[in-house]
């Protein structure tokens, strides 16, 4: 049933990336640490890449309203860190708050998202856009006790960056880690994403999950085998905010801040482009393509900056950085509608 | 047109070998043959299709008017005079009736042709309208020209589709791809006469359909393909169904029928005042009892509402009135509590809502029985419930593809990847695996060649018989319903109009079909 084959934007990327290999060698860089570091970087974005995959496998399009899911993990977090938990406590205590948190608002975002049929993607744009004012008031309102999280001058109102370093920085990155040589392997990191994995998979072979690729594929055939569409497709939308809300908490446990207030706006981008460039045509999705998505494309964003650092002018890195993400997707999504027309 | 020698091939699979053959001025050229046997593929290269450049173009001679010509792409091939009326709608939903005739030969206001020059003058819709009201009435159909393509019937659309074509002046040959496949038996009938009729006028036609009769009734010169080379060829007058059949199947087929008999039972199904407002096949305060065991016909006319009594049960459209099936009411036209209770229903528009394309075939025989009953599925209790039993599910479907000849690589081939034929005989694999007590077909031999039409007919015929399945099958194919059925209900305007006997007449169905009452005989 699967059926892999490489396509233009896989071609295109990986050309890029042997060309950045090359020159990273050219230019006398220590392979080996990019190596280990372009492991962390897949778990600590792919998460929120895999939980782009029920919303897409539902015929929900791509989840353009990710902020919503982030958002939702962010609270999570920002509550485990009220409470001064450290280490797995306070990562494992985030998570478990940002289930229940994300599962309510992937709810009501799925409630919208069934009234707005086939136009999600627009729509998520704007729901996502809309979340964000209104979490900035919570952010800045909501009554958090912990010195540490708040403005230091006036005592009220969150950080847009809280550091994470007294409590579960890099708790899973440095969990189980791997020497070999140069090498360093976060068995425990990959593990947890493995999990992640394995759950995906296994969900979409449950008889729920073949409903939701059945209904993404054909929702006239799945009404008429009395589905209820309304009820699958809101599954699928809360699945994909729960995967948000933990992918969120497992990006700032590796990257050592909590980033609040507009930082989830510049989270989506990247991820949407990765699915596509796993291979994703917007409709259904493998996870085999959203980890080598994932992969591709932090890869290509952890060699382009010591690399255009050291030959070009170094503020040209978040140029490019951005110029890649868009560009993937506007590339995408032409190929997307040509497959569309040939199919 | 002369056409010498011609061969094609797709990836070096031969798919026509030398064809020959000549379409003269005023002549009707009927071709058959069943599905893949290069029809088809003769037409992309008349018509210039792209398609056909791309995989290698070729080869071979052909002249249209005397003169060799070398067909490279489509607008050329317009050019010359060439009409093609594709077997699929090439329409602008959105657009209307009348736009979608003209588009591109529109009327304009000569002022501001001069003004603006005539690509940006404006559209002069009233003479527009009365253009393709005037086509319209050549295919004898009365239609708003105002009304947008998105709320016609696929009847209608074909209808349009072709007036397209024939609106043009400048039309030479005309090429026509099944143009009578969704139709209805008597809206066939009526477009073959206006065909005839465009023929004397001095128009080529070259015409490709299914359906054996019509050849015969049309055609001038008729030639049957088989695996992309001519097997044989007739005038007129020598043209017979069964040689056809022979020819393009190879061997004869062998006809499904059912003996007939009786059935006095308890009623399975009975809708009173029933109504669907299934846009375009609107059913509207139908009373109609099925018993327990019978194969009901139901037939009508394009458009008066026999497509739409399936799509209603199963609350695919809102729905009025009373449903009592085994003496209960029922309350909501709800799929899955209905498919529990053991009605199932398969679409007419197989493509839309009968298969999962992207699915394999055993997904798509076993997807509802598993969704709904829960069959095929390991039980760990929940929550780890509704894994399926891979082993379980192979078997059966392996049985399923067996015994219906279903044509496929493995159980694993994409639906998308089978054919029409196919495909339908896996809906009706999916209908048997959920073991129904009422099962409602809609069409179930619309686009599909000879043979395995026969073959589906017969499958319908045995789970009747042998699981006691009571079938209502929707279809305007009323030969096939008089072979099969126990009783055929006439539908017109969305009631039932009269019940006949399958060995009533055909002018006694000719006229209930019309909503004329004939000689009062059958009445039951």
């Amino acid at each position: 049933m699967k059926n892999f084959s490489i396509k233009p934007p896989q071609v295109i990327i990986l050309i890029f990336l042997i060309v950045l290999i090359g020159l990273a060698y050219v230019l006398q860089m220590d392979l080996i640490v990019l190596f280990n570091e372009s492991l962390i970087k897949l778990v600590m974005n792919g998460v929120l890449v895999l939980s782009l995959i029920p919303m897409l496998n539902a015929g929900a399009g791509m989840n353009f309203g990710l902020p919503v899911g982030i958002t939702g993990g962010l609270v999570g977090l920002c509550i485990a860190v009220n409470f001064r938990l450290t280490g797995f406590s306070g990562f494992f205590m985030s998570l478990l708050l940002s289930v229940p948190i994300c599962g309510m608002l992937g709810w009501l975002y799925g409630l919208i998202l069934n009234r707005v049929k086939g136009r999600e993607e627009i729509a998520g744009t704007f729901i996502g856009f809309s979340v964000i004012p209104l979490m900035n008031y919570f952010w800045t309102l909501a009554p958090f006790q912990n010195r540490q999280m708040l403005y230091p001058i006036g005592g009220q109102g969150l950080r847009p960056k809280i550091s994470l370093e007294p409590y579960f920085y890099n708790v899973l990155d440095q969990f189980c880690l791997i020497k070999i040589g140069g090498i360093e392997i976060p068995l425990g990191l990959l593990a947890f994403y493995g999990l992640i994995c394995l759950f995906l998979y296994l969900f979409f072979r449950s008889k729920v999950g073949r409903a939701i690729i059945a209904t993404g594929e054909n929702e006239a055939f799945s009404k008429l085998s009395g589905i209820d569409i309304a009820g699958i497709r809101l599954i699928a939308v809360i699945l994909s905010t729960i995967l948000a809300g933990i992918g969120i908490c497992v990006y700032s446990q590796s990257y050592g801040f909590i980033q609040l207030y507009d930082e989830p706006l510049s989270m989506y981008f990247p991820a949407i482009s990765a699915v596509l460039i796993g291979g994703s045509t917007g409709r259904r999705t493998y996870i085999f393509e959203a980890v080598l998505g994932a992969y591709l494309l932090q890869t290509i964003y952890l060699l382009t900056v010591p690399i255009a650092n050291q030959i070009l002018i170094p503020e040209v890195t978040e140029i490019l950085r951005t110029l890649i993400t868009y560009s993937i997707i506007l590339y995408a999504l032409l190929y997307r509608d040509k497959r569309g027309i040939v199919h | 047109m002369e056409i010498k020698n011609l061969s094609k091939r797709y990836n070096g699979i031969p798919a026509l070998t030398n064809i020959s053959l000549s379409v003269k001025a005023g002549e009707i050229h009927g071709i058959v043959g069943a599905n893949g046997s290069g029809k088809s593929t003769l037409l992309n290269i008349l018509s210039g299709s792209p398609l056909i450049r791309e995989t290698g173009g070729y080869h071979g001679e052909i002249s249209f008017a005397g003169n060799r010509v070398n067909l490279k792409n489509c607008a050329e091939a317009i050019r010359m005079g060439i009409g093609m009326v594709h077997q699929e709608f090439a329409l602008l939903p959105d657009l209307t009736i009348a736009e979608n005739i003209k588009l591109s030969r529109e009327h304009t206001h000569k002022f501001t042709d001069r003004l603006f020059g005539p690509k940006y003058s404006f559209i002069d819709r009233k003479r527009n309208d009365e253009s393709a009201a005037r086509i319209l009435q050549k295919l004898r159909l009365h239609l708003d020209v105002d009304v947008k393509i998105i709320n016609l019937s696929t009847n209608t659309r074909q209808f349009v589709e072709i007036a397209r074509v024939i609106d043009r002046t400048d039309l030479k040959l005309l090429l026509l791809d099944e143009p009578t496949a969704v139709l209805s038996r008597d809206d066939g009938l009526n477009l073959i006469a206006v065909f005839r009729e465009m023929a004397q006028n001095g128009l080529g036609i070259l015409f490709i359909s299914h359906r054996l009769e019509e050849m015969q009734q049309i055609c001038d010169r008729v030639t049957v393909f088989r695996d992309g080379a001519i097997v044989s060829s007739y005038e007129q007058g020598e043209i017979s169904i069964k040689n056809l059949a022979r020819d393009m199947i190879g061997h004869t087929v062998h006809k499904a029928t059912a003996p007939k008999r009786e059935i006095k039972a308890r009623p399975a199904i009975s809708f009173q005042q029933f109504s669907v407002k299934m846009p375009g096949e609107e059913i509207n305060g139908l009373d109609l009892t099925v018993f327990e065991g019978e194969i009901l016909g139901l037939t009508s006319l394009s458009g008066h509402g026999k497509l739409a009594l399936g799509y209603g049960v199963m609350g695919m459209y809102p729905t009025g009135g009373e449903v009592i099936y085994e003496n209960k009411k029922i309350d909501r036209m709800d799929a899955k509590a209905n498919i529990l209770n053991g009605i199932y229903v398969l679409p007419d528009d197989r493509q839309a809502l009968g298969i999962l394309p992207e699915h394999s075939l055993a997904d798509n025989i076993i997807f509802t029985g598993n969704q709904i009953k829960n069959l095929f599925s390991i039980n760990f209790g929940r929550p780890f419930s509704g894994f399926i039993d891979r082993k379980k599910a192979n078997a059966h479907v392996h049985q399923l593809v067996r015994n219906f000849e279903i044509k496929c690589a493995s159980l694993k081939q994409k639906s998308k990847e089978l054919s029409g034929g196919n495909q339908q005989k896996v809906c009706i694999a999916r209908a048997l695996t959920l073991n129904p007590k009422l099962l409602i077909v809609a069409e179930p031999t619309r686009g599909i060649d000879i043979s395995a039409k026969e073959k589906i007919l017969q499958m319908l015929l045995d789970i009747n018989r042998t699981n006691h399945t009571t079938i209502v099958i929707a279809s305007s194919e009323l030969d096939e319903l008089k072979r099969v059925c126990d009783r055929i209900a006439v539908m017109v305007d969305g009631k039932i109009f009269k019940i006949l006997l399958p060995d009533a007449s055909e002018t006694e169905f000719g006229l209930a079909l019309a909503g004329e009452e004939g000689t009062k005989n059958e009445e039951f």
